[in-house]
């Protein structure tokens, strides 16, 4: 370990098709490229070979984490899962899935940096890690139940103190939108089938060791309550939703929904959140209910308090109370989820009795995350719920399915946004039941592949917000512009990316955003209010550029880029500035590695380039600006019929998007024609032999 | 009103006052601010006639003033704001200018609090803001209330410019068209009711 601290120091591999088992010293072999994501891309780079596909024994899943997780750094409970994704269209390309929870830190106690699995087990079996003692265990009991009941199974086991990520029927059986889930909501997903390739059930782990903190501690504990003083409310909105006695702005649409008067109506003895503020870094966790924000002010009374990953105060994943739901549908009455999670149930009805944030629509969504993160079902997004409407209302589901099984599905229940037809659809595409079951389960590309359906008219129906590769836009141009297109671009899988998102969805008024804007950036331009957009402008390519780098560096830290980054603050005496330095000042002090937010910053873009090194290796070409970064039609419609950059118009336009390529691959050092790294920039951040390798495949310009 | 807790009130020589007049009046803003109220010029007279009251301590109608307008230059976190009929206090330690003003808007009835609050959205913010905004905290207005406003601005001078937008979901979304362009008013409200809950 050369005295650093952060890392636990070992990255474990395990060989399911032999039973072997062996450590490496995580900073011999993968410092430069930190944990998490890094980890991932090198594994997959170094072992994987081109070809290989998501369910061979050769491919790999690795299980991330970063020298943050298991210290008490703010929000730093993420573990990446890194894979050749089986939802990626039409050629499985590497992507990672990022889940919170405990896992992580437990991971990290147990001495582990990462885990990296490889081959196929002869039978089901589940992986234990207490500390030093690592065993593949039989699995046949548990193979073919849910995730809860499997969780519970080993944590009868391990203890109730460890953390379990299993898959559910879902991922058994092969079907590529599925989930690996962590505790009781935290999943990642696409990639739960991986996973049941290798006939890995799950894995338990748990720890008795510690992360040692290289600084000193009175510096650590001052760095975190620095941080902690910085945090705003869930995804970092750091204005409240309502006027508040403390604050000078307001936003009826951030998430920090805190408000004297708003309670969680469930919990044993009701608690009123207050008025937060925020000075007050201990209530950090009542500023936001995340259930209100997505589904209505009603599910107030039935909050019984926020939950969430280990070391963040935040408490993303609302608890929820529904006792309506044991009666009518024999589900718990307590359920947690977040973000899409929380809406996978009533996400999938066009009409639902009193509209998706009424009552039955409130129980549509406890029966659909039940399902959900039981079966391990993935909603690629929401992708998997509007193509759904889109394929039943436009009567392709009744044209491609046999008269026998459609009648199989009770549609009148379905028209009629009844929550009792989830349990006829959802266990189906779990156990890949049927041709409606197998083709939900294939994701969106191989989906329209196999019902001979067109990717490019998916592409023109704004309303589906499919973007390409068979996944939909994440916090793309029609919320971010310019900024939100090319971040779009990049990813083999939707971009996953809130580093941009985080910021202008702040809460605070476009001339506070534009001052930041410009100490970020460079240029007040950089930003643009809502259905206004401007044309482009190199300070957006900037903060492109920055956005991507800060994923790469959260995902590989194991801080979480849903909540970061923070470089903007609740705070009025710092004219509501941040800190852009916040994770080098972590990372330095954790690890004891002198890395200022430069240096680190340039370790993220070569994990970055790594990424786009095996996206272009695996692709077998360089044309990434052709064949890879594709740009769905919505993007440049407007049912305004307005031209692009007017009030009220939220399309791009084409030539101002091809300047903005230009200007994003130029701020990457990438060749502009092809947008693949130039072999120079890959040296440049140290990957020399990706450049080498590359360039004897013709797959590097010079 | 409920009497407030005064806790370290020097008494001092304040000239033609009698000695802790301004202290406690002082005090009381900065009570009623921590409670998140605006507290009148009236409020305070009553409060500190009635704590001084005896025949050596009492104020005169002439000292009113005098002791509000110490009260604000010689403490830098009271502040006084005009309307409703009268002068109101509030502390800057626990209350912000944009509160203290929505406080006051609230005071001057339904018409102005919804009118106020729409125009400064759309001009500070640009951009609408939905009926159910009103009838949260700290406005608080009943559904009723907010209904039978938007009636009487319909139908009084000086109101031209309130104008609403409904989504494709059904909420309804107020704007000043004096601030706000219809088109992108309508684009806004669609994305905060249905478009940004689709991009989690």
């Amino acid at each position: 370990m050369r005295g650093y601290g952060g890392w636990a120091g070992k990255v474990l591999s395990v060989d399911l098709s032999t039973g072997r088992i062996w450590c490496d010293d995580t900073i011999e072999r993968y410092k430069e490229y930190l944990g998490g994501t890094g980890i991932g891309y090198k594994v997959m780079w170094d072992e994987v070979p081109p070809g290989t596909k998501p369910y061979d024994p050769e491919n790999r899943i690795i299980f991330a984490t970063g020298p943050l997780a298991g210290t008490s750094a703010p929000s730093s409970g993420r573990t990446a899962i890194t894979t050749l994704w089986p939802t990626c269209w039409p050629v499985p390309l590497v992507a990672s899935g990022h889940m919170g929870g405990n896992f992580a830190a437990k991971l990290k106690y147990a001495g582990y940096d990462a885990i990296v699995i490889q081959g196929k087990a002869d039978r089901p079996v589940w992986l234990m890690i207490e500390d030093q003692k690592v065993e593949i265990h039989d699995a046949c009991s548990i193979w073919g139940q849910g995730i809860r009941s499997a969780t519970c199974a080993i944590a009868e086991i391990m203890g109730r103190d460890s953390a379990v990520a299993a898959i559910g029927q879902s991922g058994e059986n092969l079907v590529p939108l599925s989930i690996i889930l962590s505790g009781a909501s935290h999943s990642a997903g696409g990639i739960g089938s991986v996973m049941g390739s290798k006939n890995l059930k799950a894995i338990g782990v748990n720890g008795s060791g510690s992360i040692r903190i290289a600084g000193k501690k009175e510096e650590w504990e001052k760095l975190i309550k620095y941080h902690l003083s910085l945090l705003g409310a869930n995804n970092q909105h750091v204005a409240p939703s309502s006027p508040q006695p403390w604050a000078e702005y307001y936003d009826p649409t951030t998430r920090w929904n805190a408000s004297r008067g708003h309670r969680w109506g469930a919990a044993a003895h009701p608690v009123d959140t207050g008025t937060c503020d925020p000075h007050d870094v201990n209530r950090i966790a009542y500023r936001s209910n995340t259930a209100a924000f997505f589904l209505g002010d009603g599910v107030w009374r039935h909050t019984v308090r926020g939950n969430g990953c280990a070391s963040c105060p935040v408490r993303c994943h609302t608890i929820l109370k529904v006792p309506s739901v044991s009666t009518k549908y024999g589900i718990p009455a307590v359920g947690q989820n977040t973000c899409v999670g929380l809406k996978f149930g009533a996400n999938f009805f066009k009409n639902i009795p009193g509209g998706l944030k009424g009552a039955v629509g409130l129980e549509a969504n406890m029966v659909g995350l039940h399902l959900a993160d039981d079966l391990g079902v993935w909603c690629n997004y929401g992708q998997l719920q509007r193509d759904f409407i889109k394929l039943y209302y436009g009567g392709v589901i009744k044209k491609k399915l046999s008269v026998r099984e459609y009648g199989r599905y009770s549609w009148s229940k379905y028209e009629k946004g009844d929550p009792a037809f989830l349990f006829e659809l959802l266990p189906r595409i779990a156990a890949k039941e049927g041709e409606l079951g197998t083709v939900l389960g294939l994701g969106a590309g191989y989906m329209l592949e196999r019902w001979n359906l067109s990717e490019e008219e998916w592409g023109k129906d704004k309303k589906l917000g499919y973007w390409k590769m068979g996944h939909p836009k994440h916090h793309g141009s029609d919320e971010a512009g310019q900024c939100g297109l090319l971040i779009n671009l990049i990813y083999n899988r939707d971009a996953v990316c809130h580093s941009h998102t985080n910021f202008i969805k702040n809460g605070l008024p476009l001339h506070v955003q534009k001052r930041l804007a410009t100490e970020l950036w460079g240029s007040p331009e950089a930003v643009d209010g809502l259905g206004d957009f401007k044309p482009m402008h190199r300070s957006k390519a900037r903060m492109a550029k920055w956005a991507l780098m800060r994923k790469e560096l959260h995902d590989s830290l194991s801080l979480c880029n849903w909540m970061g980054p923070w470089v903007a603050s609740p705070l009025r005496e710092r004219g509501y500035a941040g800190d852009d330095s916040i994770e080098s000042m972590l990372y330095k002090l954790a690890t004891g590695d002198n890395k200022d937010r430069e240096e680190l910053d340039a370790v993220a873009e070569r994990i970055f380039l790594l990424h786009r090194a095996l996206t272009i290796r695996d692709m077998g070409t360089k044309e990434m600006r052709t064949r890879h970064d594709k740009i769905p039609e919505w993007v440049y419609k407007d049912k305004s019929g307005k031209p692009p950059f007017t009030k009220g118009a939220v399309h791009m336009d084409r030539n101002d998007i091809q300047v903005a390529r230009d200007m994003f691959y130029e701020e990457l050092g990438w060749d502009k024609a092809t947008g693949a790294p130039t072999r120079r920039t890959y040296r440049k951040f140290g990957l020399g032999d990706v450049a080498d390798e590359l360039a004897k495949r013709k797959l590097a310009p010079a | 009103m409920k009497d407030p807790i005064i806790k370290d009130v020097t008494v001092r020589d304040n000239g033609t006052l009698p000695g802790d007049a301004v202290a406690m009046a002082a005090a009381v803003v900065r009570e009623r601010s921590a409670d998140a109220l605006l507290v009148s010029a009236s409020e305070i007279t009553l409060y500190v006639q009635k704590r001084l009251a005896s025949p050596d301590t009492n104020i005169s109608c002439e000292d009113i003033p005098v002791m509000l307008t110490r009260m604000v230059d010689e403490n830098e976190d009271l502040h006084s704001l005009a309307g409703a009929g009268s002068q109101w206090y509030y502390s800057s330690r626990s209350m912000t200018d944009a509160y203290a003003n929505i406080l006051l808007q609230k005071l001057e009835g339904p018409v102005r609090l919804i009118a106020e609050t729409v125009r400064h959205n759309s001009s500070a913010y640009q951009r609408p803001v939905p009926l159910e905004l009103f009838m949260a905290p700290p406005f608080n207005l009943t559904h009723q209330q907010v209904f039978d406003g938007l009636e009487t601005m319909a139908a009084t001078d000086g109101y031209e410019d309130i104008a609403s937008t409904t989504t494709s979901a059904s909420g309804v979304y107020l704007y000043s068209t004096e601030r706000l362009e219809a088109d992108h008013a309508e684009m806004l409200a669609e994305w905060f009711h249905v478009g940004q809950a689709e991009n989690p």
